[in-house]
């Protein structure tokens, strides 16, 4: 540490103390507002533990039975492939709206921002609400929820993929358009060889949330494990819902490890 | 490394450029102005470069050496003046026609480019995408067969034919601005601008890409600049050298007259004023 030499205080700025107070003045106010506004109450938590206390023990042991087993294995796998199809599916859509909406290789600024809102609206909206129109429009089942997730799953990975392609060294670029290349040979050539490895890695971050997102969508009837937990809790079968629950926890668990060992892999 | 005149497999295009002394040069500034924000980079610069020779660029940091290469090759868009490529104007001018005459010139850069994951073969095809159909470009497996045999050709010219299929980033940095040069040969440009070709690279390296730039001006005629920060390389490698100071030309000699005087001179000048 050097304490001899003090750096002096930047003149015209408040001394650290005072900011850092403001700060945490500011930061309080919130947390009690906060606080209000949700109905916090540890007393209710404290005064519902019996509640909580029979939830549990009709819910273990959970039904193993082979009926539950093997309708929650089959739902589990409906939701595994909403996931994968949501994220297949969303890549050619991704792909192009990132490459528009990326400064390094937008062709002019009005795309840019046409596309950077687009991917905005598409991220802002969850997918739990795109399910809820989807439902209406196809009906409940699976479909509405691969349809979601396209949607929102466009979104977000377009943002990410664009941001990825913003970060590169631009030097090949300004390179390949000297050669007389064009916008999209650019990105071919240039671009899309630099940033395979972070694509490919955001790729299957994504297919892991989206396999996790499917579980939700399930819930407001767009088909799969989600589906099924919710119809044991309005049977109040708390057994089958445990069964179900163990199963979209190894569901989760396998996904997290499948993608993390791959992505390991990609990095190298 | 062997660069052959006469023997031109693949490179039609480059073989025997012997200019007739009538023919407009290959690259020729006159009256160039730039200006960023704030401050004037090219204060009317006036330069010309000859086919069959290398001139060597000097200037302190900040003299426009780089902006006005990067005019020509389109990296940044002039206030005004006229650059003539092989007798036809580039400024002002857009689209298909301006790619087609501004397909004669390369740039090779200080920090040379290369796509580093893709192999050493497929960067040199790259060269070519100018004028590759989009159905024959959008993968390096779409490239067609001649241009593959071009390029072994233009890789060959700098010595390198045994690592075309290596990976870029396995070579040296000697060894891949040789395979930038074999870009711009694939691309059959006759004008190579470098900029600080060999700033980044070891004495032995630096000297290997300069007689390789100096050997194809003079064996296969290209119209070679290149921007050097050293007056050592350019006394030796050099047919021509101008200095640039403060946007403009301050002078255009041969290396044999090339003086101490006039060096002191362009280091001391600085910067274009703002
Ligand atoms: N895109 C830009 N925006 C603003 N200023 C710029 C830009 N490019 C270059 N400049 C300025 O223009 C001046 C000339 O730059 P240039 O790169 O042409 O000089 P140079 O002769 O190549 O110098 P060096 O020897 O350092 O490479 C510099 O002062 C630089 O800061
Ligand atoms: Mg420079």
């Amino acid at each position: 540490m050097t304490t001899g030499t003090r750096v002096p205080a930047a003149s015209g700025r408040r001394s650290p103390s005072a900011a850092g107070a403001a700060v945490v003045t500011v930061l309080v106010v919130l947390h009690v507002l906060a606080w209000q506004g949700t109905g916090f109450s540890p007393a209710d938590l404290v005064r519902g533990w019996r509640g909580m206390a029979d939830f549990a023990g009709e819910a273990i042991p959970p039904d193993l039975s082979w009926p539950v087993l093997g309708a929650g294995i089959r739902a589990a796998l409906v939701t595994l492939y909403i996931g994968l199809l949501g994220t297949t599916f969303s890549v050619p859509f991704a792909l192009v709206l990132a490459v528009l909406g990326a400064r390094t290789t937008a062709p002019n600024r009005w795309v840019y921002q046409a596309a950077r809102s687009l991917l905005s609206f598409l991220r802002a909206v969850p997918d739990v609400v795109f399910a809820l129109i989807f439902v209406t429009a196809v009906g409940l089942g699976p479909f509405a929820g691969v349809l979601a997730l396209i949607f929102h799953n466009t979104g977000v990975m377009g943002k990410l993929w664009s941001e990825a392609m913003e970060e590169i060294d631009l030097g090949p670029r300004d390179a390949l358009r000297t050669n007389g290349a064009n916008g999209v040979q650019v990105v071919a050539h240039a671009i899309l060889p630099a940033v395979v490895p972070q694509f490919v890695g955001l790729l299957l971050y994504r297919f892991d949330v989206n396999v996790r997102s499917s579980l939700v969508l399930g819930l407001v009837g767009a088909g799969g494990i989600g589906f099924l937990v919710n119809q044991s809790i309005k049977l109040f079968r708390f057994d089958q819902m445990a069964t179900h629950l163990l199963i979209v926890l190894v569901l989760v668990v396998g996904v997290d490890l499948l993608s993390a060992a791959v992505r390991r892999r990609v990095a190298v | 490394m062997s660069v052959s005149p006469g023997r031109s497999a693949g490179g039609t295009a480059l073989a025997d450029r012997s200019p007739s002394p009538e023919a407009a040069p290959p690259l020729s500034i006159s009256g160039l102005r730039k200006s960023f924000p704030g401050r004037t980079v090219l204060a009317g610069l006036d330069l010309r470069i000859t086919a069959g020779r290398l001139v060597a660029v000097l200037g302190a940091n900040g003299s426009g050496k780089s902006t006005a290469l990067r005019c020509v090759v389109g990296l940044e868009r002039p206030d005004g003046g006229s650059i003539r490529l092989h007798g036809e104007e580039i400024v002002g001018l857009s689209g298909r026609e301006l790619a087609r005459r501004r397909s004669r010139a390369a740039m090779i850069f200080q920090k040379i480019h290369l796509v580093q994951r893709r192999g050493v073969l497929d960067n040199v095809c790259a060269g070519a995408l100018g004028r590759l159909p989009l159905r024959r470009s959008l993968t390096p497996a779409l490239f067609p067969r001649e241009l593959r045999e071009e390029a072994m050709e233009c890789l060959r010219r700098v010595g390198l034919a045994d690592r075309a299929g290596d990976v870029v980033g396995r070579l040296s940095g000697g060894q891949q601005q040789r395979v930038a040069i074999a870009r711009a040969l694939c691309q059959r440009a006759d004008i190579v601008l470098a900029d600080e070709p060999v700033a980044a690279l070891d004495p032995a390296a630096a000297a290997q890409v300069l007689e390789l730039l100096s050997e194809l001006a003079r064996e296969q005629g290209l119209a070679v600049a290149a921007v050097l920060h050293q007056p050592e390389l350019a006394r030796r490698y050099a047919d021509r050298v101008v200095g640039l100071a403060r946007g403009r030309l301050a002078f255009d000699t041969s290396p044999g007259h090339l003086s101490d005087r006039d060096l002191d001179d362009l280091y001391a000048t600085g910067e274009a004023a703002p």
